[in-house]
């Protein structure tokens, strides 16, 4: 649950700006109270359980956020770099690099985005877009998942000998 | 001693990554991999304009609250080489953190004052900081467990 509303808030226009660095390690954390929760196992959280905790959120978020993404570009024939090109193109022409290098980058960006503008799809757009979603997901999945179980120790510790 | 320089080096690569535009003078064909950068980094940061970390026409991949959080990951992780973080580490500290970088965002979002990099930055680098030794702690609990031989 927490995977798919993580992977939601990455997708949704305007939700998606409020997005941030602390949005999946946070999902984590709930994901672990959540399961605390539903067990009704309030004991010391195991790091192993932390991190496959982690990782189901980072996965879930992951192929919830990708499969929107992919399927609101099919759709609408719109997404972020297509958006964004005229702000790329300008990005790129303030580096001071040769003009081939700036030609080659802008070449291969204008043939992802006439991809998606003609057919909504996007092979290369598509390849990174899993590539990304997955690792970066599952990363911050696990590492919100270990910080977070150790918060929850903490607390039960601290509620134990107090 | 070995996993927290590990640890250091993965933060630091991170940390180098959304400073990526500088260093693309350095050899320009590293400007191939911007866009594939900006597109990884946009998964966990907004990359709202006014926010980002900017100087020498250049700007950072994410906002200033997320890379001082970074960065005081980074801080934590480096000081842990010569100082192992505490076992217990104090949660009413992780708590203040947390409630200042709140206060922060609450304070410019209702304009009491308007959005500041600096304090962004610095109220990321404190919960940066004080979170690395509860990760790093988690970590090391992951590590016992995986070494520990199953009992029967």
């Amino acid at each position: 649950m927490c995977g798919f509303s993580a992977g939601v808030l990455q997708v949704v226009p305007l939700v998606k700006s409020f997005s941030c660095c602390l949005l999946l390690p946070l999902s984590a954390f709930i994901a672990l109270i959540l399961e605390q929760k539903s067990t009704n196992d309030f004991d010391i959280i195991s790091a192993k359980k932390a991190v496959m905790i982690g990782l189901f959120t980072g996965l879930f978020a992951a192929f919830f956020g990708s499969c929107f993404e992919i399927l609101i570009t099919f759709i609408t024939k719109q997404n972020d770099i297509i958006i964004t090109f005229p702000e790329l193109q300008k990005m790129v022409e303030k580096f001071p690099v040769t003009e081939d290098i700036k030609k080659e980058v802008l070449y291969l960006f204008q043939n992802v985005r006439n991809d998606i503008l003609d057919k909504g799809f996007s092979w290369m757009y598509t390849f990174s877009l899993i590539v990304n979603d997955f690792f970066i997901d599952i990363l911050f999945g696990i590492t919100g998942g270990l910080i977070g179980s150790q918060i929850i120790n903490r607390r039960i510790n601290n509620s134990k000998y107090n | 001693m070995k996993i927290r320089v590990t640890i250091s080096i993965l933060l630091a690569i991170w940390c180098i990554g959304f400073f990526f535009e500088w260093l693309i003078p350095l050899n320009e064909k590293l400007l191939t991999l911007l866009p594939f950068l900006h597109q990884t980094y946009s998964l966990v940061c907004h990359q709202e304009k006014v926010k980002l970390i900017t100087s020498n026409r250049f700007e950072s991949l994410v906002c200033s609250r997320c890379a001082g959080i970074y960065i005081g990951l980074l801080a934590g992780s480096f000081l842990s080489i010569f100082k192992i973080p505490h076992k217990n580490p104090n949660i009413k500290v992780l708590l203040v953190c947390i409630v200042i970088m709140l206060m922060d965002i609450a304070a410019y979002s209702v304009g009491i004052y308007h959005y500041s990099k600096l304090v962004a930055f610095i109220t990321g680098f404190l919960l940066g900081s004080v979170a690395f030794s509860y990760f790093y702690n988690g970590l090391i609990q992951l590590l016992i467990e995986i070494r520990k031989p199953r009992s029967n």
